[in-house]
């Protein structure tokens, strides 16, 4: 056990010497020795409020424990935030929790709704609130791309399946009144919201562990974005000369020689312009692709392979449904000859008809 | 004119804790569904819930590094998560003309 302890005190130093800048502010707020009670804490009282959700109980106690849950959840998601450092402009802070919280709900309700089609539609919800996180994170394409695919693919697939499968209430003939029964009462809810728990405490050592935005000194993103963008502009050809026919309109055709000198973000380009002549310009890179751009080129020109990994993988997904999907049919002897154009077989034909016909089937 | 990126949009360590937080709460609590839930179909919900969840970390980090393998990765998540849709819900549909039921503990005993 000491053991144990002393390891996991040498791994925490050699952590707080990678993270060499000064920490002083967060140590003079939290306690040196227990930097994760707080997470524990919280995910406590998230689990306790959750539980009370879950169990079927009457109302003013679920909500009781809705409010305990969402106490939880702002203690976690507070102490995250401490955790972050002094607080920054670009982002919304305020509309940003508003999301979370919107989506978090929905969550919950998912897990909890009685009716099956409206916790899919809850998730449709968590899944457009997350959409909009995706774009005060600067990811454009794949915010549109989750509400296409989630929201409009995948949630009606389930919708259709949840309408093949569960007809709903059928209190009008009287056999069925709730086709929800056995969903109704919450199975194992103590186990799970422990699992949960104990999940949730790992995670906060994990979210704890990760470095604060001054680990990577924004200067040096700076210079990364600014790389990035150069060796992207070098890779497309076209939109380096709608860059330059921005400040040039005359330009026909833009190069970049293989040996051409790339000082920080500013690129030497040999342009020809439309009456013949060729300068050399100096094209500044940043600025001039955005996000959609940098991840539609990174996509083919980091991950061809995986990309079409990802095409297989649909293949074989469509191939499994189908197989899976199929319903096997017994097609009668008769059908099957309606289906090829031939006659039916007919056996017990009277011998006067047989003769008259010439021998019959 | 569409989102450039730029110097000044940096400094969103904010953000980027919050949707982490954000993510650890929604798995934790995909999780939960999953091990709460009896109907088959919602239980495959909550593992799009969890799906989500990992997404959102991805961005968050590739927001963070201002990298594009984060948002990469998420693309081919959303395969995967419409892959496992296609061939749970076909599965769950077998199920279901087996014994007309969603529920998970008609299938508790797997001898037949």
């Amino acid at each position: 056990m000491r053991r144990i302890l002393s390891l996991a005190h040498r791994r925490k130093e050699s952590c707080e010497s990678l993270r060499n800048h000064p920490r002083t502010e967060r140590e003079t707020l939290v306690p040196h020795s227990m930097p994760l009670l707080p997470f524990y804490i919280a995910s406590a009282v998230a689990a306790v409020g959750l539980f009370y959700i879950l169990r079927p109980n009457k109302p003013a106690l679920r909500r009781g424990g809705a409010v305990v849950a969402l106490a939880g959840a702002g203690l976690f998601i507070s102490e995250a935030l401490r955790l972050a450092g002094p607080p920054s402009a670009g982002v919304p802070i305020v509309l940003l929790i508003a999301l979370v919280v919107i989506g978090l709900y929905a969550a919950v309700r998912v897990i909890t709704h009685p009716r099956p089609v409206f916790a899919a539609l809850y998730f449709i919800v968590t899944v457009v609130a997350s959409a909009i996180i995706f774009l005060l994170l600067q990811a454009e394409f794949m915010a549109f791309a989750l509400i296409i695919v989630y929201a409009g693919a995948i949630l009606i697939t389930y919708m259709f399946v949840l309408m093949l499968a569960d007809q709903g209430p059928r209190d009008s003939i009287g056999h069925i009144d709730d086709d929800g029964d056995y969903d109704r009462v919450p199975r194992e809810p103590m186990a799970a919201v422990l699992v949960g728990f104990i999940l949730l405490g790992t995670l906060a050592a994990v979210v704890e562990r990760i470095p604060n935005a001054s680990v990577l000194a924004e200067s040096s993103l700076d210079q990364k974005v600014a790389r990035q963008q150069t060796d992207a502009l070098v890779m497309m050809p076209k939109h380096l000369l709608n860059v330059i026919k921005r400040n040039n309109p005359t330009a026909v055709s833009a190069l970049v020689p293989a040996n051409a000198a790339i000082q920080g973000s500013v690129v030497q380009t040999q342009v020809t312009f439309a009456d013949g002549t060729v300068k050399d310009i100096a094209v500044d890179a940043a600025g001039t692709i955005d996000n959609t751009q940098m991840v539609g080129l990174d996509l083919v020109a980091r991950y061809p392979a995986s990309l079409e990994l990802a095409g297989i993988i649909l293949l074989m997904a469509m191939f499994g449904a189908v197989v899976l999907a199929r319903r096997q049919i017994e097609f009668g002897e008769d059908e099957v000859r309606d289906a090829a154009g031939l006659r039916r077989i007919v056996l017990d034909v009277p011998d006067h008809e047989r003769a008259a016909n010439g021998g019959g089937a | 004119m569409t989102h450039i990126l730029a110097a000044s949009q940096f400094g969103a360590s904010h953000a980027v804790t919050i949707t982490l937080a954000m993510s650890a709460l929604l798995f934790t609590i995909g999780l939960i569904g999953f091990l709460v839930r009896r109907n088959m179909i919602l239980m495959f919900l909550c593992t799009e819930i969890m799906f989500q969840a990992a997404a959102l970390a991805f961005i968050a980090f590739g927001r963070m590094r201002m990298d594009t393998g984060g948002q990469i990765f998420v693309i081919f998540i959303l395969t995967i998560a419409a892959a496992e849709a296609a061939l749970a819900l076909g599965l769950v549909i077998l199920l279901f003309r087996r014994k007309e039921t969603l529920s998970s503990e008609a299938w508790s005993e797997l001898h037949e």
